[in-house]
């Protein structure tokens, strides 16, 4: 299990936990919440496999199936993928 | 005892809706609510349904964009309602609030989900969310023609079958499928209660511990229960949604934490989630039911081009050169036409003006009052229509091509840098063709700090209604790098932007930038007929505005500048006064005269008002010519100027050289102008006019999305501020390097 942050371009993975909360400040604790939330709403959640587009800067950018979504690096270090 | 009644009276309605529905087939309005996800090709699918139908306004309250239409097919009326694109229906986003709002309270008689069929799953998860609400579906599956030439198989009836909803294969892009849509649309209208969405079931343990709810709802009797729909309440209560609980003013939560407790335990987890995995459980479990995909899945155009435009070191410089081609594409083609206008404002309005008038017995004050106040200011803002409509009809194309997304995700890194959200980078797009748009497109950012901060930096964004001030002064002064000077008005617009944010990030708004999430749309070709229509709707706002608002300024303005009565010389008027006192001020960047002073003033309402002014004070003596064409020559004149214009586009659009003519309009202002500015100082003022206050609409919208003035009056003072710096270096450091003459 490794974050999704670090998958190289071209690699795949599924999703396999998303982890919250385990070490933030409860402030930091709620935007990381609701941004899962809005993640999840967009198709990335535990089951799902994703394709790295492209890795490099603040945001990544994945292939969910036909979609491509841009997310925070942040984020994306807390989304545990299988490879 | 009022709670209880009400509560009655709600209850009878819903039972009595399936009535009422059934009248609709007799001729009353059917209300159609179209949801779907963003990038779905809703909009799409509603402009070519609706076309210029469309009303555009915004939600109660919140300043999203709200859509509607009235139409008639097969002899029946419908109203469409266009609702915010949304993923899902959680409370998180003010698109998700409004779309629910609507559904839950509003309760229209029907619901279009527009599915993109490339991208089953996601689009499913909205839709289980929509079949809660016990309101008709119909769904279009929207971009079929794409999913086909990928290779997909979809079972339509499949998903007809176990959602129990129509469902037509739609292409918004092709126009078709649009009948088959709005047969079902009206078969569904005619019979309601026979097309009520099947409920689906959501897992054993959630069904079980669901009964136990409601079973306590039955016995609790809750007030405000009849106003929503049973299921959509009930799983609501289950989710503890904090909106529905508020709603219901519950705070006793004491039932519900029984029935739920054991399922909580079970799976380790909050409702919210255990509900909202259920849901996509519910809609991936019915993907792989009905979607048979290609085993080998091709490299797609979209990801060849993603490779080259988002690519870490042609990214950037790509995106320079797109706004580039903007700005070149958008002057080039629409100079001509701006010329065309000016010269028939100039010309012929006046003469029909002056011979309608004059035989009434008209006093001359009035007839002046019309040309130079009334013609001569709306047409100095006219001229402009063609610049605008052509940069919002091309920055609609970068937003329909997909690009625009991309610029946000290239962005990204160098808005973070300034404590800004890639996102704002699309108001700031935005601010170019007018500030007040970009303002309300702050709304699309979830968090305040950032809403306020790009709110407080579009306005350095030179928009559309500054660039009358810089042609004027361009072709006055730089006639030969005419697009380099205006280039850098802009680019000097945006480094101010970068650091005012660094500046802000550090005082007003400290604190971690949020987080980033978009999706990147595929690229498409936007149909032209979308095009017009969108263009239309961004244009809209400069042309009633320069048709109202600034015709009653033209007219005060004229007032100002010829009262006291009798006034002989335009300095001693009002306005002249006025800008006389404040001229001072502006002496030491360049332009301390009267003339300058007064068109800021007046410039501050909207700033293509500046141009508007210094036309009448400089207006020139009206030098009789002996022959006055007749009507029809002016007609002709006019149609074969037109010609002129469009062949002068096209030729100076690819390269081809154009033949010199003699223009006349505006030759007087630009003469009266280099008498009184000189090169350094003309920049210097348009320095000021790019960066002073902005325009007292900008300063309205504001307002309006913070709720407070605190936000507009920070603009107001730090923008003021800093043009008069900034022109003050720029005048006094060119002056030193010899720049002055």
């Amino acid at each position: 299990m490794i974050p999704l942050g670090i998958l190289g371009a071209g690699e795949c993975g599924e999703i396999v936990e998303i982890l919250l909360g385990k070490t933030e400040t409860s402030a930091v604790r709620g935007e990381l919440e609701k941004t899962a939330i809005r993640v999840e709403d967009m198709g990335i959640r535990v089951g799902r496999s994703v394709e790295m587009l492209k890795n490099g800067g603040g945001t990544v950018l994945l292939r969910v199936d036909e979609s491509r979504i841009a997310i925070a690096r942040r984020m994306a270090m807390k989304i545990m993928v299988r490879r | 005892m009022s709670t209880q009644l009400k509560c009655k009276e709600s209850l009878e309605e819903t039972e009595g809706n399936i009535d009422a529905a059934q009248q609709t087939a007799q001729g009353r309005v059917i209300t159609v609510a179209v949801a779907g996800n963003p990038n779905s090709g809703k909009s799409t699918l509603i402009n070519a349904i609706a076309g210029t139908r469309l009303h555009v306004g915004n939600w109660a309250g919140v300043t999203v964009e709200k859509k509607e239409a009235q139409l008639e097919y097969a002899g029946r009326k419908i109203r469409l309602v266009d609702l915010p694109g949304t993923y899902s229906l959680s409370p998180y986003t003010q698109e998700e609030i409004v779309a629910r709002d609507y559904l839950v309270n509003e309760r229209p008689d029907l619901i279009v989900n527009v599915v993109d069929a490339t991208n089953l799953e996601r689009n499913l998860y909205l839709t289980v969310q929509l079949l809660e609400l016990g309101i008709p579906v119909v769904m279009a599956l929207n971009i079929y023609d794409e999913a086909q030439a990928k290779g997909y198989e979809i079972d339509v009836e499949g998903i007809e079958k176990m959602l129990g909803v129509a469902v037509v294969p739609t292409s918004a892009t092709k126009k078709t499928g649009l009948d088959e849509l709005f047969k079902s649309v009206l078969a569904a209208a005619d019979d309601l209660a026979g097309h009520m969405p099947r409920k689906l079931i959501y897992g054993e343990d959630i069904e079980a511990a669901a009964e136990q709810v409601a079973d306590e709802l039955r016995h609790r009797n809750l007030p405000l229960s009849g106003r929503y729909p049973q299921r959509w309440l009930l799983l609501k209560l289950m989710e503890e949604d904090s909106h529905v609980l508020e709603q219901m003013k519950l705070d006793r939560l004491d039932f519900l934490y029984q029935a739920l407790h054991h399922l909580k335990k079970a799976h380790g987890d909050d409702m919210e989630s255990i509900m909202a995995d259920a849901r996509y459980s519910l809609a991936s479990g019915l993907t792989r039911e009905v979607l048979q995909k290609p085993e080998l899945r091709q490299m797609e155009l979209t990801e060849k081009i993603d490779r080259i435009v988002l690519n870490r070191f042609l990214g950037i410089p790509i995106f320079l050169g797109a706004m580039w081609l903007l700005f070149k594409l958008t002057f080039d083609l629409s100079a001509p036409f701006g010329g065309w206008i000016g010269a028939m404002t100039e010309g012929p309005f006046k003469r029909w003006a002056s011979a309608l008038l004059l035989p009434l017995g008209a006093p001359d004050w009035t007839v002046s009052l019309v040309n130079d106040g009334v013609i001569a200011g709306v047409g100095s803002v006219l001229v402009f229509v063609p610049v605008i409509f052509a940069m919002m009809f091309f920055i609609t194309f970068l937003e329909g091509s997909g690009y625009m997304a991309r610029a946000a995700f290239v962005m990204d890194r160098t808005m973070h840098s300034i404590g800004l959200h890639g996102k704002s980078f699309i108001p700031m797009l935005l601010g170019f063709g007018c500030n007040v748009p970009g303002i309300y497109a702050t709304r699309t950012l979830e968090n305040p700090k950032d809403k306020v901060l790009t709110a407080l930096l579009v306005p350095l964004m030179s928009c559309g209604a500054r660039l009358p001030v810089y042609v004027v002064f361009v072709s006055a002064f730089f006639p030969n790098n005419s697009s380099t000077v205006i280039w850098s008005l802009y680019v000097m617009g945006i480094l101010l932007a970068v650091l005012m944010g660094l500046l802000f990030k550090r005082t007003l708004f400290r604190g971690e930038a949020p987080m980033f999430i978009m999706e990147l749309p595929p690229y498409r070709m936007p149909s032209f007929s979308s095009l017009c229509v969108h263009t239309w709707e961004k244009g809209k706002h400069f042309l009633f505005k320069a048709g109202t608002y600034i015709f009653a300024v033209s007219i005060l303005v004229w007032f100002l500048l010829n009262l006291p009565w009798g006034v002989q010389h335009k300095r001693d008027s009002y306005l002249g006064q006025a800008g006389a006192v404040v001229a001072p001020v502006f002496q030491p960047l360049g332009f301390g005269n009267w003339e300058a002073a007064s068109s800021l003033i007046s410039g501050v309402i909207a700033k293509e008002i500046v141009v508007g002014t210094m036309g009448e004070i400089y207006a020139p003596q009206k030098d009789e010519k002996g022959e006055v064409p007749t009507l029809k020559e002016d007609l002709k004149e006019i149609a074969v100027s037109f010609g002129a214009a469009c062949n002068k586009a096209v030729k100076t659009l690819f390269y081809l050289p154009v033949p010199e003519e003699k223009e006349k309009d505006r030759s007087s202002l630009r003469h009266a102008l280099q008498g009184v500015f000189t090169p350094l100082s003309s920049y210097a003022f348009m320095v000021f006019v790019l960066l002073y206050m902005p325009c007292v609409v900008a300063i309205a919208a504001m307002r309006q999305e913070f709720g407070t003035w605190k936000w507009a009056v920070v603009g107001l003072v730090y923008q003021t501020m800093l043009a008069w710096s900034a022109a003050l270096i720029i005048y006094q450091g060119g002056s030193f390097l010899g720049f002055g003459g």
